[in-house]
């Protein structure tokens, strides 16, 4: 059997002609003989809806991909910056026109009021608040987002239009079509919230500033890294709130999105000690033709206690003064994991028993480490093998052993301290009497002070001991 | 008198070792090294350069044990007190190990350099920084210049620089500096221990150190015991008695220690 190919979308002119996404090739052939036809690529239209999603963020920051061609928008809060929902609409459309791409567009209260106007209403509709419910009823039943069973079944019942949907009542709708479809028409309406998931959560943490010219030169950037993070900081210090995150991105003139994140250890509204931080990494920004837009979101906002600056100078440094800055500096100079205090994890296991907390951050509720257990200074994150172990019986402590090349002759030990595998976490079949280890710490005759243990027992053939070099005492 | 004769020691130290008299010095509570060293104790807001013997010249055990003993003092609660900042090129510390050794890890701040340039410019960073008691660094060398600047960092605040010469793993030696701005240059090795008569095991660590330069006062060699380490009271601090966790056993003979390593000479 072979399969049918079809139409998977047609462009204006082609629609003109007669030609519908879904006909079948052959039939499309025989209608218009030089018919030029690409093969369909989802994977690539995925990616750049996906792109395309990223671009809209310069007009909001919460936007959801509706697959396989739409984007929702939540404008909430962002069309004052274009002195209206009209204005932004247009110029919204503008840009998308002036790159191609011949979108629809619809502002409505609901995704689902706006869905409906953006695919069989007028191009460019802007429902007036609450007022969605009067500007759908006239719609085809297909608005509502309906499964095609659906559908279909209500176009067999001859119900046209949105309306007469609207008027039966919601009992026997939901018996006769479904609750899918019920809710569809009360997310629609505004009965019901529908959940969309935004590619970013909405954030009210945003700042945006756009340019008459582009900009492009390096003390340019830097100028208005300053500029957008006093503004979006100046709203963080009145509400008394600190951001933990601050995410900038930069929009080119050519739709490419530029984005550099920097963290705080601390939650902080610093505007210049913000602009600090992302100044040494602006260079890696490719200005390309020009910037246009630039964006700053703040992220782990959460509210800080207002500190007045002393006026003494003889007191003792805060937190504030110099640890957070220091740590904000590393982090963002060499990346999260290579800033840490060690914290505890209730393990028996010494290389599950340190965690990496952040320097900053309280510390957690873990049982503390033994004081009274000799633990070594360094240990090795892969136990080394030694060689050539020699003890009086199979479980003394060695008397001798080789590391790294060298022979040790051992003058004091102690141990065994058996430390077993922490059977209750793994896999049950995976639990060995070959993984259990006997530590030792020995001595040698130079002073020397060593973490060896042995794991696997003797007499069992399955899994034969074998020694090794955890840690070094010093 | 001997107040007016310690205080007029202490300023001949300061300006022959040209450095800022007011940041103070850490006693090891015990004259025989004390007195060794100017102004009598470890002189703070200076840099001290940390080495180790044989094998620790790559594992660096030793030399780190007895660096956390040192700073332990300066990372305790009390007027001298702050944050340890440990920059480290392998993750290799464990911290578990330093708090039995008597070091509080809830002070410590361990980061990770990528490379010997970045780890020197993060210990100068991190000396430079309010709260910050003492900064240790575990780097290849430091010449000339890269000394000068960590001791202009640590006079900033007054916060103490460790530097722990540590080679990376299968490194080949490299030529050691000439010169150093270092305040004191020590020698750790690890001795063996001596448990109490009739206890088997083994007893406290113990440490053979040689105090190798020491600007502006003498050099010597003694035998460290760290008596207080896994003892499970080592620190408290509800009952902080202000004792050095590191207590003098003996002072060595000058040079009686095993001589330094020839060091291969590149090149």
């Amino acid at each position: 059997m072979r399969a049918v190919r079809r139409l998977a979308a047609a462009d204006e002119g082609a629609a003109a002609l007669g030609l519908r996404p879904g006909q079948k090739a052959t039939d499309a052939m025989a209608l218009v003989p030089e018919l030029t036809a690409e093969e369909a690529e989802p994977e690539a239209d995925a990616a750049a809806l996906t792109a395309l999603a990223d671009w809209c963020v310069r007009f909001s920051p919460a936007v959801a991909i509706d697959a396989p061609d739409g984007l929702f928008l939540d404008v909430e809060g962002v069309s004052h910056l274009w002195d209206g929902e009209a204005a932004m609409l247009r110029d919204f459309q503008a840009r998308l026109t002036a790159n191609g791409l011949p979108f629809r567009c619809a502002i409505a209260d609901t995704p689902g009021a706006a869905w409906a106007l953006t695919h069989f209403g007028k191009d460019r509709t802007l429902a007036p608040p609450g007022g969605q419910g009067e500007l759908i009823a006239p719609l085809p039943p297909q608005a509502l987002r309906l499964e095609p069973d659906t559908a279909a079944q209500i176009e067999r019942l001859g119900l046209r239009r949105v309306s007469q949907l609207m008027s039966i009542a919601r009992g026997p709708f939901a018996r006769r079509f479904g609750r899918v479809a019920l809710t569809r028409l009360d997310q629609a309406l505004g009965r019901e919230t529908e959940a969309l998931s935004f590619r970013r959560p909405p954030n009210p943490w945003f700042a945006r500033l756009a340019f008459a010219e582009p900009i492009s030169t390096p003390e340019d950037m830097a100028r208005v890294t300053a500029d957008v993070a006093a503004k979006l900081c100046a709203r963080l210090e009145l509400e008394g709130r600190g951001g933990r995150r601050f995410e900038i991105c930069f929009h080119r003139l050519d739709g490419k999105a530029m984005p550099l994140a920097i963290g705080l250890a601390l939650p902080g509204h610093d505007a210049r000690r913000i602009a600090k931080l992302f100044a040494p990494r602006l260079e890696t920004i490719d200005p390309g033709f020009g910037i246009e837009v630039v964006t700053l979101t703040a992220e782990g906002v959460e509210p800080i206690s207002a500190r007045q600056a002393r006026l003494d100078t003889a007191r003792e440094a805060t937190v504030e003064e110099g640890l957070a800055p220091l740590v904000d500096r590393l982090t963002n100079r060499l990346g999260e994991d290579r800033i840490w205090r060690a914290a505890p994890v209730e393990s028996h296991v010494p290389e599950l028993a340190v965690g990496r907390a952040r320097p900053l951050a309280r510390p957690a509720d873990a049982r503390p480490w033994d004081r009274a257990a000799p633990r070594p200074t360094r240990l090795f994150r892969r136990p080394e093998p030694v060689e050539a172990v020699m003890a009086l019986t199979p479980d003394d402590p060695p008397t001798q052993f080789r590391w790294r090349g060298q022979v040790h002759r051992v003058r004091r030990a102690e141990g065994p301290e058996r430390i077993g595998e922490e059977w209750w976490k793994g896999v049950i079949e995976d639990v060995s009497v070959g993984h259990v280890r006997d530590y030792y710490r020995v001595e040698d005759a130079e002073g020397g002070r060593f973490w060896l243990f042995r794991a696997g027992l003797y007499g069992n053939p399955s899994t034969p001991p074998q020694w090794w070099m955890h840690g070094v005492f010093g | 008198m001997s107040d007016f004769r310690a205080s007029l020691r202490a300023k001949i130290a300061a300006i022959e070792a040209h450095a800022r008299a007011d940041c103070g010095v850490l006693p090891f509570g015990d004259a025989r090294i004390d007195d060794c060293l100017p102004g009598g104790g470890l002189p703070l807001g200076r840099w001290h350069e940390i080495c180790g013997v044989g094998m620790e010249v790559e594992t660096a055990a030793a030399p780190a044990a007895f660096t956390a003993l040192m700073a332990a003092p300066l990372a305790r609660p009390g007027p001298m007190g702050g944050e340890v900042v440990w920059v480290l090129r392998r993750d290799d510390l464990w911290a578990p190990g330093l708090m039995g050794l008597g070091f509080p890890p809830e002070r410590l701040i361990q980061v990770c350099a990528r490379d010997e340039a970045e780890a020197l410019s993060i210990m100068e960073d991190a000396l430079a920084t309010v709260g910050v008691a003492a900064v240790v660094g575990e780097v290849e060398a430091a010449d000339l210049t890269a000394g000068r600047r960590l001791q202009l960092a640590c006079e900033k605040r007054g916060a103490t620089g460790f530097l722990i010469r540590r080679r990376p793993f299968g490194g080949n030696a490299r030529r050691e500096a000439t010169g150093s701005a270092a305040a004191t240059r020590w020698r750790i090795a690890s001795a063996p221990s001596e448990p109490p008569a009739g206890e088997f095991g083994l007893g406290s660590p113990r440490f053979s150190v040689e105090l190798e330069r020491c600007r502006g006062g003498r050099t010597g060699a003694w035998l460290f015991e760290a008596s207080q380490a896994y003892e499970g009271n080592a620190y408290d601090p509800e009952v902080e008695d202000g004792t050095h966790p590191l207590r003098l056993v003996a002072e060595l003979a000058d040079r009686q220690l095993a001589p330094a390593l020839p060091f291969r000479r590149a090149g």
